[in-house]
């Protein structure tokens, strides 16, 4: 097993993709720690101000939630994806012919590298936003003193959302449609899905992967760096509890990858 | 030139394979074993079915029936695989932005092997300089020695080759003939399936001759050329349908082989040469052929690839 780990760490390392994401995610969160800031000096004023709110303490120590959401769903899609798009797999599962034992390992690659996006993203803030924070006049203690609340539920969601990437990559494999259903559908789709169900239907439809990763994050999503139309902000919609969110997440993840190992993984690599 | 530690030699057995793909039995109860020490030539036209039981054989296509085993085991039991079997499918399977000298580290790593054997399997295949370069950059010659490479990473005892020199120039054709049989010399076991039977001639000890999914011959080159007796003439005439309409006259099977090229089955020069001539048909070239690995895949396989077109009575 720690063999087959090792060769996907080395192919992730590999990948053009996966640095494309990783140099995504640094620019994505200054945006938002911009932000953030601008909306703390209040708008229409337009004046950037330190943040005083816990919430917005959180927001802005969880600047990198955006990127998250958009880019690990990328990265547990490459992960599988690229080894269909070049045909790799041939070679892959004829080192390690334990299909499981690869699969295993590609989900183990997949949170490595994502709690890796989940750090970028919180260095982004060290270097950027605190230094900022602190020269409009406000006190980094009273930011840093929110990392207990922000950090695990930013590392927890960014590791199932990047499974949940993995999983739908798995029984999608064609790697462009495979990333534009992941973020279209939790960005795109799934924004609209929740304001007909809850036009239409008086429904909270707060279970879909980007609902249930802003439940699983917090409040920090719940602001700016919410995103999408699954943010309970822009809606209006009533999130699920952390831990209801958080196991949600973890069926998003997990269904999509029991079925693509039993269909797709499984079959005949002619 | 040193691959590794002393391989051992392990017998490959395959036994009633087949494979169904729907109505499509690409692979139809094989059977035949693979001897160490010795390269043995998997050889059939395309679509006979040779990559399908290799594929097989790496527990990559599951059968429909029948066992593909290395030393009486599947692959995926084998305890190290990549130590015990090395395999060249295809030589497309790269990701193109992947270094070379990467792409052999993972696999290494894959095999629980230390990373300086990429630079010792590298060296082996003569890609050392080109080892930093990413492999989209490369020829499909540079992809077939680097999935040699691939395929030596463990220091296998038995190598699996599917079509290896496909793209490779004549040098390194040359040089993977003297490589396989240097590895055979070892005492591994080497299984090469081509459809390039003069290079075959050349290069194997046995051959596994199969036609639509099924076997048609085993046993060593000498067993397998000796035990066909019929021979060819070929003739080269600018006047190929005349000849054709003399030959179905005369009942002689024959078959086009090109526009000016027609090859007789089963007669001699002594019974053509005299009807050519009273028939007063230009000649270019007038060859008797038989006895040797091509034909005798030819008279096995129905005649059926190498580009021939058509059969005639």
């Amino acid at each position: 097993m720690i063999n087959a780990l090792r060769a996907e760490l080395i192919k992730m390392r590999s990948m053009p993709g996966v640095w494309v994401s990783f140099g995504l995610a640094f620019p994505l969160t200054v945006l938002i720690v911009l932000a953030v800031l601008a909306s703390a000096g209040g708008f229409p004023g337009h004046t950037f101000s330190f943040v005083t709110s816990v919430r917005e303490r959180r927001e802005l120590l969880g600047a990198g939630y955006f990127g998250i959401e958009v880019l690990a769903p990328v990265i547990g899609v490459l992960c599988v994806t690229s080894e269909y798009r070049h045909k790799t797999m041939t070679t892959s599962l004829v080192l390690v012919p334990v299909r499981s034992r690869v699969l295993l390992a590609k989900v183990i690659t997949v949170a490595i590298w994502a709690v890796l996006l989940a750090a970028l993203s919180l260095v982004a803030v060290f270097l950027v936003a605190l230094p900022w924070n602190a020269a409009l006049g406000g006190v980094t203690s009273q930011v840093t003193d929110q990392i207990g609340a922000v950090v695990p539920g930013l590392m927890a969601s960014a590791v199932l959302l990047g499974l949940f990437g993995l999983g739908f990559g798995t029984l999608v494999k064609n790697q462009v449609a495979a990333i534009l259903l992941t973020i279209g559908g939790t960005l795109v789709l799934e924004g609209i899905l929740e304001v007909l169900a809850r036009a239409i239907f008086h429904y909270d439809l707060n279970w879909l992967p980007n609902a249930a990763g802003a439940a699983l994050a917090g409040d920090i999503a719940r602001g700016l760096g919410g995103g999408g139309g699954g943010n309970g902000q822009s809606t209006g919609l009533r999130l699920l509890t952390w831990w209801q969110g958080g196991l949600v997440m973890l069926g998003w993840g997990l269904v999509p990858l029991t079925i693509g190992y039993f269909t797709t993984f499984r079959r005949d690599v002619t | 030139m040193t691959v590794g530690t002393t391989p051992r030699g392990l017998p490959i057995e395959i036994q009633g394979l087949s494979k169904h793909f729907g109505p499509v039995r690409a692979v139809d109860d094989l059977s035949f074993t693979v001897e160490p020490g010795r390269v043995t030539g998997f050889l059939g036209p395309n679509g006979s079915g040779k990559t399908t039981t290799l594929r097989m054989l790496l527990g990559l296509v599951h059968p429909s029936a029948g066992t593909a085993t290395i030393a009486g085991r599947n692959y995926k039991d084998l305890e190290n695989p990549t130590a015990t079997v090395g395999a060249v499918l295809e030589a497309t399977s790269f990701h193109p932005a992947r270094r070379a000298r990467t792409h052999l580290r993972m696999a290494a790593r894959a095999g629980g092997q230390l990373d300086k054997r990429a630079d010792e399997v590298l060296g082996l295949v003569g890609l050392t300089g080109d080892a930093k370069r990413k492999i989209g950059g490369f020829s499909m010659g540079m992809r077939q020695r680097l999935e040699l490479a691939t395929a030596l990473i463990g220091d296998p005892d038995v190598l699996i080759l599917d079509e290896p020199s496909n793209g490779l120039d004549p040098q390194g054709i040359a040089w993977l003939r003297d490589f396989m049989r240097y590895l055979a010399g070892e005492g591994r076991t080497v299984l090469v399936s081509s459809h390039l039977l003069s290079e075959m001639a050349q290069t194997i000890d046995d051959a596994v001759i199969v036609s639509f999914g099924q076997l048609k011959a085993q046993g060593t080159l000498e067993e397998i050329t000796a035990g066909i007796t019929n021979t060819v003439m070929r003739a080269r005439t600018p006047e190929a349908d005349r000849l054709a309409g003399v030959l179905t006259q005369a009942g002689i099977a024959f078959r086009r082989l090109g526009h000016d090229e027609v090859a007789m089955d089963g007669v001699t020069p002594e019974q053509v040469g005299p009807m050519l001539a009273s028939n007063q048909i230009i000649l270019y070239e007038l060859a008797q052929e038989g006895g040797d690995l091509e034909s005798v895949f030819l008279s096995l396989t129905s005649g059926l690839g190498f580009g021939d077109v058509a059969e005639h009575p």
